[in-house]
């Protein structure tokens, strides 16, 4: 029993180390990204320098408030950006999906593992920006411990979710082998209702109603509020309760979908 | 080749690029409409905070929007005319299709430029559009026909500026292979003219007017038709522009004689 767990532990474990060093292979994207997100981080502070320029408070968030959310929300931008649909374009159109579902192991589990592991690549990579935040914007990094654990299992809740969600999502290819188009506009929605371009709080009651119906805040704002503070930690367990009944909603969606999607598999060969 | 002769054949590759794309329809839709959404996100935002806000260092949402607008509309033309120096590298000299250009009695350059007309770029336009007539007409700013001759010249100039400076970084393929590294880093620095350059710090600004002249495609020909006091610099837009195709043409002159097929 411990050995076929050992054995099942390290397969998942090989999956997952894959990724890592695929996303970790090509040092020049590392910079060019790092460059980049350096300069949209520039963009924002300054112009949210300007929108505080006359007031302190905005939807009673002070300037520092509201730049350590931003500031946080670009070390967390790949929750936003990373997806599953080019992943099942690709295995779906090079017919390769014939063999991941032979593979003595459960495709969706192995997926997981392998998009926490790109996941926690891509933020360990943002380590930099987060440092370029705290050096040279004053980010103001949460001194205690607790708030970071707390953080943490929230982050790790909202991924749980939003892998869910995509694996539903994803499933659009096995219908229409083309998910470009799809994937821009769920990485848009998945940024603006998440909260990743401005704090939900500063929506009108409308829009912030579009993204409370949303999956998205469960990765970026839901984890962000706790960072920052504005959920406190008493309130913490409550933000955790709604992310697992998502979890287990999301969770069942998935595999009802693909179980109706599967059936409709064309494998082109390749 | 005359210039005109040019012209003829440039009319040549569009109509078989547009051939191309009745072929795929679809795709076209989507790049359009997902080009459409994403500005729109952006422009969300910003119109969200600037409800509460109602100026940006002095600038109102209408005049942002002006600034917006003329930047995407010369990003769009850079889009529309020059994407293939994105992929100069990666695609045709990696593959040595960039050997089939020289062996072909036209300008290489205007092969590479002429061999893809991206339609991407078309929601880009479209929606620069419809932000400057917005801000035109919400800040009533009468066109007399010496400021939309100035609007014209603004809007190439800085077309020409995001095209010499994608040309610039795209001549180091010739050396290193992938060159959008490079560009994309130069490129990317155009977001700092999305916004009014006065509310960044005087070295920002100074980048944007001088190294990297992103400047001169939103903020100064705005200030001008708006009439705020910039000095010459509202002028600047077609000399930097010229310099910089000068520079880039040279620069890939330059590469040319030192390139050496991958032969793949």
């Amino acid at each position: 029993m411990i050995q076929a767990l050992r054995r099942d532990a390290s397969a998942y474990a090989a999956l997952a180390a894959m990724t890592s060093k695929r996303l970790l292979a090509y040092n020049i994207w590392f910079w060019l990204e790092l460059f980049v997100r350096t300069l949209s981080i520039t963009v924002f502070v300054y112009f949210w320098r300007a929108v505080y320029a006359n007031t302190n408070h905005i939807s009673s968030l002070s300037l520092q408030q509201t730049l350590n959310y931003i500031l946080f929300a670009q070390v967390l931008m790949p929750m936003a950006q990373f997806n599953l649909l080019t992943y099942f374009r690709e295995i779906i159109v090079e017919g390769t999906i014939a063999i991941e579902l032979l593979r003595p192991v459960r495709f969706q589990l192995a997926n997981y593992f392998q998009s926490l592991a790109a996941m926690a690549t891509l933020l360990f990579m943002n380590i930099p920006v987060a440092l370029i935040a705290w050096l040279g914007f004053g980010l103001q990094l949460p001194a205690s411990g607790m708030v970071w654990l707390c953080f943490a299992i929230s982050l790790l809740l909202g991924q749980i979710a939003l892998f869910f969600f995509d694996w539903a999502l994803g499933c659009v290819a096995f219908y229409t082998h083309e998910v470009w188009g799809l994937g821009v506009l769920r990485y848009g929605i998945a940024a603006f209702f998440g909260g990743a371009l401005i704090p939900l709080s500063f929506m009108p009651p409308l829009l912030q109603r579009v993204a409370e119906v949303l999956p998205f805040r469960l990765g970026m704002a839901m984890p962000l509020s706790v960072l920052t503070g504005v959920t406190p930690l008493s309130q913490t367990p409550r933000l955790w309760l709604i992310q697992l009944a998502w979890i287990l909603g999301l969770g069942l969606l998935s595999q009802i979908v693909f179980r109706v999607a599967v059936r409709k598999i064309t494998v082109f060969g390749g | 080749m005359s210039f005109s002769g040019y012209l003829a054949l440039y009319w040549e590759f569009l109509i078989q690029r547009f051939k191309i794309l009745l072929e795929y329809q679809v795709n076209f839709l989507i790049g359009v409409a997902s080009t459409f959404f994403l500005q729109a996100t952006g422009l969300l935002a910003i119109w969200i905070v600037m409800r509460q806000v109602p100026l940006l260092a002095g600038w109102s949402f209408n005049q942002i929007l002006l600034i917006y607008g003329l930047v995407t509309i010369a990003s769009s033309i850079n889009q529309l005319f020059a994407d293939n120096l994105w992929i100069v590298g990666s695609v045709y000299i990696r593959t040595s299709q960039f050997d089939r250009f020289l062996v072909r009695p036209i300008n290489p350059l205007f092969h590479l430029l002429a061999d893809r007309f991206n339609q991407d770029g078309i929601g880009n336009l479209l929606i620069g559009l419809l932000l400057l007539i917005k801000a035109l007409v919400a800040l009533e700013i009468a066109l007399t026909p010496l400021k939309l001759l100035y609007l014209i010249v603004a809007i190439l100039s800085g077309g020409a500026i995001f095209i010499g400076l994608n040309l610039l970084t795209a001549v180091s393929a010739f050396w290193v292979i992938d060159s959008v590294p490079v560009t994309r880093a130069i490129f990317e620095t155009h977001t700092f003219a999305k916004y009014p350059l006065s509310i960044y710090g005087r070295g920002i600004t100074l980048l944007m007017t001088w190294l990297i002249p992103y400047g001169f495609t939103s903020f100064y020909p705005a200030s001008y038709l708006l009439g705020r006091d910039v000095g010459l610099l509202a002028w600047g837009g077609p000399l930097a522009a010229v310099t910089l195709l000068l520079i880039g043409y040279y620069a890939w002159q330059f590469g040319m004689r030192h390139y050496s097929s991958t032969g793949s």
